[in-house]
Formats: structure tokens, sequence, C-alpha cells
């Protein structure tokens, strides 16, 4: 099947896919609705995109307690918003982070690769993220092991730890 | 040669799992016969229906005409009453007999209320089943002052459902804090701090000792404080597992029939599944008894692959909670309480917002995170520390960076390889069929 194969070191973080994947998938430009998240590393000198993988497991569809997660034709885990019913079990099932709770519709949602023309790869202008044939696979960890000493030595602010 | 013959007992979440995999291993092949005294529905629903986002008729998880399609033959309405596991023979309570080649118990548990004078007369409900459900519907009106007996994750999935009804509401807690299993203190303060600007009432460390009439409404007496006046009262004071049948049968029960790592129990051709079994923690690799809607998801599919002739190993059940209250959300993972393991926590009361990890070594072996569902969701760390606990892996410098900022999950995920060891990670041994695609 197809896959959305990312290339960190290609990505800038212009963010121009989150304002893509939210405006295709709520039809408004709101980041914190986008189901693909680019992350910073090293002190916001690189960046990288990171969003569901499409599992074998399909950890949030089996733990759906009423089926309201099945595979689309194109092979993406989607949500069924008119069976899910909110109980957010498939946001802990999954253990990628990848599946989300939205408060407002009170429904999971997820990446669901767009119906097959994922609008992030669209919105990508350096082919960080592409559309490809090819086996689902962990994109992102050697990059980031690579950039781990100088995050290691960053300091976060915001967090109180007793 | 005779197709086989399984039996399934109980038709909730683990029963319905094992058949369907059965079912995606063999194509109909079998003779399967589901004993259940419910139709088969979803407890884990049964709130929204509660609340009115749901209609009952979408609690339902197979229909008569779907057990037909997946060629289940049902005795629907009836109760397991005896096993006689020398002679794999299982009788109903109408006295049918049914033989079996292996056997599937999956009978759940059961609300156990308070043990106290007046727990058990007309107004004072459990909600537990489908019909304890429909009960407790017909009795909350707007206004209504609803008193909830039990602070536990139960009584929390029903907070949303009666606050929509705009039932006023009371919480009552024997022990000192909310959510005493699942959550701890400093996390516990904040949840009721949040429940309060909420307009809910919580009274921790309330012993209840009596349940009275008071023309038309119930009176509720404490070992200490004053009394409460109750239109409806909800008790969410435990569950147990369903084995009272079991008795004389020779299976080995400890908190729940114990199983091995195929579902098996002590005799060869009879498994368990869900509620009832006592299988293993993942995290802990010891026996448990989680009574969880994923474990019961997961003992079935294992249990229904191995009665289809598989040899599938289980590594074990990931405990794991959810809850949301008016928008605050809390989870759980893993050994989230163990008190021998590492543990530190945070705040930022500023945004609602308590995290926990707890540590062997350099595993992740629990955590929890607390937090509003408006901006809980807008990262990917609540999964993530689902998949850190799954994955079990070493995460060498992360956790020392993780002392200092608890918050900081996603570069530690992603840079410590935690996603290349879960792509290969299937309960089945394959990719999952979702449960439309069976048959």
């Amino acid at each position: 099947m197809k896959v959305l194969r990312i290339t960190p070191d290609r990505c800038t973080g212009c963010m121009r896919c989150e304002l893509a994947c939210s405006y295709a998938q709520t039809g408004t430009f709101q980041p914190a609705r986008s189901v693909i998240r680019v992350s910073p590393f090293e002190a916001h000198t690189s960046y990288a995109p990171y969003t569901c993988p499409q599992c074998a497991e399909g950890w949030c569809l089996t733990a759906c307690p009423v089926g309201a997660i099945t595979i689309s034709p194109v092979g993406a885990k989607i949500v069924l918003d008119d069976q899910c019913v909110g109980c957010k079990l498939c946001t802990i099932a999954c253990p990628y982070g990848t599946i989300f709770y939205n408060p407002e519709t009170q429904k999971a949602f997820k990446c669901d690769l767009c119906g097959g023309e994922p609008a992030c790869a669209r919105a990508c202008p350096t082919a960080a993220i592409e559309y490809v044939e090819a086996e689902t696979a962990d994109w992102l960890g050697a990059f980031a092991a690579t950039r781990a000493p100088r995050h290691l030595a960053l300091q976060v602010a915001g967090a109180e730890v007793r | 040669m005779m197709a086989k013959r399984h039996v399934i007992v109980g038709g909730g979440t683990a029963g319905l799992n094992a058949i369907r995999t059965i079912r995606e291993y063999d194509r109909g092949e079998s003779k399967i016969v589901l004993v259940s005294a419910e139709r088969p529905y979803s407890r884990m629903v049964l709130p929204y229906y509660l609340g009115r986002s749901i209609a009952e008729a979408h609690v339902f998880t197979a229909t008569p005409a779907r057990l037909a399609q997946l060629q289940v033959q049902s005795h629907l309405g009836r109760r397991a009453a005896g096993l006689d596991t020398a002679a794999s023979k299982l009788t109903l309570d109408d006295g049918t007999v049914l033989e079996y080649d292996d056997l599937l118990i999956a009978t759940g548990s059961s609300a156990v209320k308070a043990p106290v004078p007046g727990a058990e007369s007309p107004g004072v409900h459990s909600f537990w089943t489908l019909e304890q459900a429909r009960g407790v519907v017909g009795e909350i009106r707007a206004g209504s002052h609803v008193v909830l007996v039990g602070a536990g994750f139960i009584a929390f999935t029903l907070l949303n459902a009666l606050l929509a009804l705009k039932a006023t509401l009371t919480i009552v807690e024997i022990a000192p804090q909310i959510l005493p299993r699942m959550i701890d203190q400093p996390g516990a303060q904040l949840v009721e701090a949040w429940l309060r600007r909420h307009g809910v009432a919580i009274r921790t460390g309330a012993t209840l000792t009596a349940i009275e009439d008071a023309q038309g409404q119930k009176r509720l007496r404490f070992r200490q404080g004053e009394d409460l006046l109750a239109d409806v009262v909800l008790m969410a004071t435990g569950i147990r597992p369903n084995l009272e049948w079991l008795q004389g049968s020779g299976l080995r029960v400890n908190r729940g029939i114990r199983v091995d790592d195929h579902l098996r129990s002590n005799v060869g051709n009879v498994y368990a599944a869900g509620d009832v079994a006592e299988g293993l923690d993942l995290v802990t690799g010891e026996p448990a008894v989680h009574a969880i809607e994923p474990t019961a998801m997961e003992h079935g599919r294992v249990a229904g692959a191995n009665m289809a002739g598989r040899d599938l190993v289980y590594r074990g059940s990931l405990l794991m909670n959810i809850v949301g209250v008016c928008h605050l959300d809390i989870a759980s993972f893993g050994a989230w309480d163990d008190p021998t393991a590492e543990t530190w926590a945070a705040t930022r009361p500023d945004r609602w917002a308590y995290r926990k990890l707890l540590w062997k070594g350099e595993r992740l072996i629990g955590a929890m995170i607390l937090g509003r569902a408006n901006d809980i969701w807008t990262t990917n760390d609540v999964g993530m520390l689902k998949g850190l606990v799954q994955a079990g892996n070493g995460l060498g410098p992360w956790k020392a960076h993780l002392r200092r900022h608890p918050f900081d999950i996603k570069p530690a995920f992603i840079a410590s390889g935690t996603t290349a060891r879960l792509l290969p990670e299937t309960i089945l041994g394959r990719p999952s069929v979702p449960v439309g695609q069976v048959v």
C-alpha cells in the first residue's frame, strides 16, 4: 500500500503540512487539529513531521468497543464518525500517540490519508513527506537519535518537578 | 471428521472477540454455540446512552442477524449453571446440556453494592448492565439530586452523562481521595478542584452507614457528618467476577480463573477471558485481574485464535484507563501505583496538568497524565506514554531528561527508536481485521 514516507532531513519546519492537514480534515486552518505534527529538535534548528504509521495491529481499531474504526480502501485506519461515541479508548490503546479526541465534536480523529490524496504530502515544498508505495517504517528514529545529545542538553521551561 | 464444537459462555467483549477471531481463521467450518444471559452489547458505551448522546440501539455489538451471519448458535437469556470439565459438558439454567470440544468462560463481572442497610431498596441503583442502565435512565431528570456512592473509575464514567442530564451531583467516597485506585493524591486534588469548579459536591473519607426512605427521597447516613437527601442513589462501589457457577468444576481460581499464556485454564480444553480471567500482566509478568475493556478484547482474540487451532502466545495485558470529566482527561498506564518503583511527578497548576512517571531501572513501567481535553490532545503524549510502557525499552539518557522535563515525552519516544520496536508487534501475529470485515 501507499504510505506517508517521511525524510526528516528534508524538513525545514515550515509547518505547511500542519496547516494543509487541518484544512483538509476540518475545513479550517487550526494546526491543533492537524493529525500530522512537526516536532522541533535541537533547539529548533531541525524539525520532523510525525503522523500515524498505519500499523499492522491497528491498536485503535481493535480497541474500539463499537467497531467505529475500520480500514479504508487505501489502507488507512479511519474513524466512522456516526459510530464513534467518543469514549477515547482508541486514544490510550494507540502506542504511537497518533489518534486524538476532539472535545468539540466529541469524536476521535486521526490520519485517514485524505482518502488517498494526502494534503500534507502535497503541501510539503521539500518532499520531506511523500505518498509512495512502501512498507511503513520508523522514519524518524535514526534522525532523532543523532540529534539527541544536543536535545538532552536543553532546558525546557515551564515544568515544575517535585 | 466431525467439526470442532466451541462453546462460548458470555456475549460481552471477550466472548464476541473470541467468536470473531475463530471465524477469521475458519470462515465458518467449526460449530460455535454462544450462551449469554444478555444480548451482546458494549458496557463501555452505556454511559453515553445514559447521557442521551447515543440511542439504546447503538450499544449492541452483535444483532441476531449478525450472529447468524457468523454462524453462531445462540442461547440468549440463558445462564450457565454448572460445568463438568471431566465430561466436557456445560449445563444451562433451563437444564439444557451442551457438549463441547473446547469452552471459553467469559462471564464477566457484576456490580457489588456497599454492604449497608437499604442498599438493596428501590431507588438505589448499580450502573453496570444494560438492564440496570435502563432503570437509571428513566429516573434522572433535570434538577434531580443524584448521590454517587464511590468515586472510582466506573463512577467517573457516569459523571459527564449525569451533568449532561442537568442533575445536581454529590460524590461520596470512603477513601480520603477520589479515584483512589487510579490516581495519586496530588492528581486527585487537581481533579477535585476541577469538579468543584463545575458544580459537583464531593465528600471524601465518608463512610456510608445506611440508606433510608424519606418521603419519596433517600436519606444517606454517614459515620460522621450530615445526612444527604437524594432523589437517586447510584452505587459504584466495586465489581466481582461472575464465578459462583463454577464451584466444584475443578478449575483453578484465585481472584479470577488462572490462565496461562494461551488463555487456557488448568483444564486443557477450557479457556477463560476478560473480567473472570486472571492472566499475565505485561509489565509485571505476574497474574492479575484487570477487568478492563482492552484486556477483555485481547484475551478474547487470543483465546479465539488458540481455540481455532493456532498456537498463539500472549505476552500479557497492559493496564490502562482513561476517563474525562467536564473536559478534563485522566489517563493511566501500567504499574502507575507501584510503591517499589522509582517515581516522580510534575504539575502545571495553571494548565490543570499533572504527570507522573514510574520506573524500573531505565524502563518506564507506569505513567499517568492529566490535563484539559483542549490541551492534552494537542500533543502526542497520551499514546506515546502507553507506547513507552508497552515497548518496555531502556530509555538510557532520556530517563534523566524526563526527570528534568516530564512534559517532554515526544523526543524521548522518537529518539529511543520506540516506533521501530512497536511496528512489528501484533496480537495475532498478523494484521488485524476490522469487525465488519470478518466473514
